[in-house]
């Protein structure tokens, strides 16, 4: 451990400062010379698309990875071999995205595990002094009281996070370094954390601050680093700077290019619905779904737009009403039949569960149309291949080849797999089901250009979004849906993001948007971090 | 998690579904405390069931003898509940060590054997803990080490121990007697066995390390969730080393007190497994929290034990007996994986 003091005496060098820094992992570049120089006492923004670089930093910086080049200085102490632990020693501490806390643990088990003798030195372990010295921790700290035989299983999503940041504290850091903390949280409880973390800065401490949220950035942050393809593209003032200007360095591209939206001929219908219903979940539902066409279909949890997508490929059957495809009644009982009528289905997949990721790219790929390539029941190899790298292009899958193992890749191309998968059947309707959720920016870029081309080929395309730019961006029309019922049918040429969200919430017609709005996505969270 | 690019607009209904907290029902405490109390209950009701069915069930000459019967499997329930602990409750890739029984029948030949060749106690139970010991380090060294799954790297070592056990006794019992053996298969003055002593004292060194000091508290993480011990700054691969040592350990002390409860070393001891794991399956019911605990493991163990010996006072047919004890493993595992899985 050789400690050399680089900066002059009379200046304050940096917190942190991480030199040129290069990390491979079996022939994808995570990091080329990344670097990141944190100023004492600051808040310290870090922001890239998913595969940028962000978590290799990170990775690095707490020990975990070693760099393959480059420089780390702690306080103007270079430090050449930075494990875990000395990464602890010297005070650099992690909040992690994924609450890293035991979930059968009480709140003063999870927060002194590890540390026990803050709580008091004694040989043995008392779990109720334990859980007295976290209670009026937490009440001191952040004006939290819990239930006091909570386990951490039985806490919300926001207050497991306050219990992380508590348990870092209490170990006297020097930096704090959050990695996008407020992914599960409600707007309510982002603010009490951001207002903690200033709280943090006041008392001296240095943050670094990796958000997908660039108004969380705006709202905190004193610098903010843009990394793109493992480099560091600029270092800037979040004050002075726009945030879509910031989004165009981590895209490196136009942000009004992310949604390539064209107009569309009133063509003849692939699918026609009238009066479908399955109540209680949606009853009286109709609307048509038109060749070259992308529709939107939004609404609440318990809209029943999530039961009407999946029956319209035969996960659930409809109890009233007709499905016409292409002109023709049709009965969709089963996916089979589904599929037999040339409807694609590209189920909800925010973790990638649908991925082997043992498997490689092309494997992963070709899983479902094997059919597509096989001649007698034998896999034509070089037609799957060239299949596959096609897909990898359309969809600019970041990989080292069709062969690489899908684990090796970032988590947004690891979705990107996920979806050619399901889009390399060749289909007339495609359904799909929060197809950009968990994704970046970049990689939602490239999918939504893919399903513009499809479209342009001739396929209609329902996608089931919460997301309202998504919808206003690329879809021709949007459905809202609230209550079982189809009570809005906009043209995003015509009607506004506001208008769609009203309808969505039942502002529009009840005034209600307060109640509606908190039962939103009650069912989002058990898919998230 | 969809991007936000952070102007005013998309803050305030960009990606509208978002950020949410889930509601947590309160009904959960209620489903763990209910399990709990129900699994108390049952203990209860098969002691008064037995009590008012047999007048000699419900005496303390019966009631010392029970606990002192249940050493053996006992305190081997005991080294599979630290192993899950340190490993985690899944069955399939959590902590287990199925090396146990072997590793008592392979303690008790070399025990035997040691005394027949003309040593001591004290060299033989030196050996015996040695051969433990060395099983449980062999465990460690399968699983954390080579990476080997828990469930096929403790098979491996059975058949080991159980071919070196057939090797050294040459598939024969032995006898032999010697003045521990004697005093350990014996009652004190108030006919109290000695097997009672040592089960109750075994348990409260393990209560006392696992449940009431740090090392206790951080095993617990490293088998609960093993990334928030490893983030918690913990070498979390030596606790996990340290489980198969108190479990190797375990089998050496049940080996010493197996030999001395039949006189010597016999065969068969592979069959004890089954309600060795049963029997620390069993044991998470009666903590709060649904997780391994020796406190919940010696109430399982006396559980298995009362209900054998009642219906024995009773004239059950023994095939009857081992039935219900899986008929009640069953479905207090069931009721426990529920729960759990209304947790998850």
């Amino acid at each position: 451990m050789t400690a050399q003091v680089i900066a002059p005496a009379t200046q304050v060098p940096p917190a942190l400062s991480l030199q040129a820094l290069y990390k491979d992992f079996g022939g994808t570049r995570a990091l080329d010379g990344a670097s990141l120089e944190v100023a004492k006492g600051s808040i310290h923004g870090l922001v890239g698309q998913n595969g940028a670089g962000k978590s290799t930093l990170i990775k690095i910086l707490a020990g975990l990875h070693r760099p393959d080049g480059g420089a780390i200085a702690v306080d103007g102490a270079f430090q050449d071999h930075l494990t875990p632990h000395r990464a602890e020693n010297l005070g650099i501490h992690f909040i992690h995205q994924e609450r890293l806390l035991v979930p059968s643990f009480s709140v003063g088990e999870a927060l002194f595990v590890g540390q026990e003798s803050l709580a008091g030195s004694t040989r043995l372990l008392n779990r109720r002094k334990l859980q007295a010295k976290a209670t009026s921790i937490l009440r001191e700290r952040f004006d939290l009281a819990l239930p006091a035989d909570a386990l951490i299983g039985d806490l919300t999503v926001a207050q497991q996070q306050i219990v992380q940041v508590t348990r870092a504290l209490l170990a006297n850091p020097s930096i704090l370094v959050f990695d996008e903390p407020t992914a599960a949280l409600v707007k309510r409880e982002v603010d009490v954390l951001l207002e903690t973390i200033r709280r943090l800065r006041q008392q001296g401490l240095t943050i670094v601050y990796i958000s997908h949220y660039l108004s969380e950035i705006e709202a905190i942050c004193d610098r903010v680093t843009v990394l793109r393809n493992g480099k560091d593209v600029a270092t800037v003032d979040p004050q002075a700077t726009s945030a879509s200007e910031i989004a165009a360095l981590m895209i490196a591209r136009d942000v009004t290019e992310l949604f390539p939206k064209q107009a569309v001929q009133s063509a003849e219908p692939i699918l026609q619905i009238s009066g479908l219903g399955r109540p209680p979940a949606f009853a009286d539902v109709s609307f048509t779904v038109r060749r070259g066409e992308i529709v939107g279909l939004t609404g609440l949890l318990g809209s029943g737009a999530k039961e009407l997508l999946r029956s319209l490929f035969g996960l659930e059957k409809p109890s009233q009403g007709s499905i016409e495809i292409d002109g023709a009644a049709r009965s969709i009982g089963t996916p089979r039949a589904a599929m037999e009528n040339g409807i694609a289905f590209v189920p909800e997949d925010r973790r990638g569960q649908r991925i082997a990721a043992e498997l490689s790219v092309r494997e992963n790929i070709s899983l479902a149309s094997l059919r597509l390539f096989s001649r007698f029941n034998l896999v034509q190899r070089k037609r799957e291949r060239a299949h596959c790298d096609r897909l990898i292009e359309r969809l600019g899958i970041r990989t080292a080849g069709g062969e690489a193992p899908v684990k090796s890749l970032s988590g947004g191309n690891q979705q990107k797999v996920a979806l050619a998968k399901w889009l390399s059947r060749q289909s007339r309707l495609y359904i799909l089901d929060e197809p950009t959720i968990g994704v970046d920016i970049g990689a939602k870029a490239d999918i939504y250009r893919l399903l513009g081309e499809l479209a342009a080929g001739g396929a209609g395309i329902l996608i089931l979004s919460t997301d309202l730019i998504e919808l206003t961006g690329i879809c021709d029309r949007v459905l809202v849906m609230f209550r079982g019922r189809l009570i809005g049918d906009f043209s995003t040429a015509t009607a506004s993001g506001d208008a769609i969200f009203d309808a969505a919430t039942g502002a529009a017609e009840r005034g209600i948007a307060e109640p509606a709005a908190a039962e939103l996505g009650a069912g989002e969270l058990q898919h998230v971090g | 998690m969809s991007v936000s690019y952070g102007t005013a607009a998309v803050e305030q209904h960009g990606s509208f579904a978002s950020r949410t907290m889930p509601a947590r029902p309160a009904r959960r405490f209620l489903h763990r405390g209910l399990l709990r109390t129900g699994s108390l209950l049952v203990f209860i009701a098969v002691f008064t069931a037995f009590s008012l069915a047999s007048p000699l069930f419900l005496t303390f000459a019966n009631i010392v003898t029970v606990i002192g019967q249940s050493a053996v499997v006992g305190i081997l329930a005991f080294g599979l509940t630290s192993v899950i602990i340190g490993g985690g409750a899944d069955v399939v890739r959590g902590g287990i060590d199925l090396s146990l029984a072997s590793n008592l029948g392979l303690g008790s030949a070399v025990y035997a054997s040691l005394v027949q060749a003309g040593y001591g106690d004290a060299a033989a139970i030196a050996a015996t803990l040695a051969v433990g010991l060395s099983v449980g380090t062999v465990n460690a060294i399968s699983i954390v080490s080579i990476g080997i799954l828990p469930l096929l790297a403790t098979v491996a070592v059975m058949n080991i121990c159980g071919g070196l056990e057939l090797v050294l006794t040459q598939n024969t019992a032995i006898s032999v007697s010697t003045p521990l053996l004697d005093l350990l298969s014996g009652t004190d003055r108030f006919g109290i066995p000695f097997l009672a002593y040592v089960i109750v004292a075994v348990a409260a060194i393990l209560i006392v390390t696992l449940q009431y000091t740090a090392y206790g508290l951080r095993l617990y993480a490293v088998g609960e969730h093993r990334e928030a011990a490893r983030a918690a700054g913990l070498p979390v691969q030596a606790y996990v080393v340290s489980s198969y040592l108190i479990s190797g350990l375990c089998g050496g002390i049940a080996a010493i007190l197996y030999t001395a409860l039949l006189s010597g070393s016999t065969t068969g001891s592979g069959e004890m497994l089954l309600p060795v794991v049963a029997t620390a399956l069993l044991g998470n019911v009666f903590s709060g929290r649904l997780l391994p605990t020796i406190g919940g493991t010696l109430l399982s163990t006396l559980l298995i034990g009362f209900l054998a010996n009642g219906f024995q006072l009773l004239h059950v047919s023994s095939y009857w007996v081992s039935g219900i004890q899986g008929l009640l493993i069953l479905s207090v595992v069931a009721a426990t994986s529920l729960v759990r899985r209304r947790r998850s």
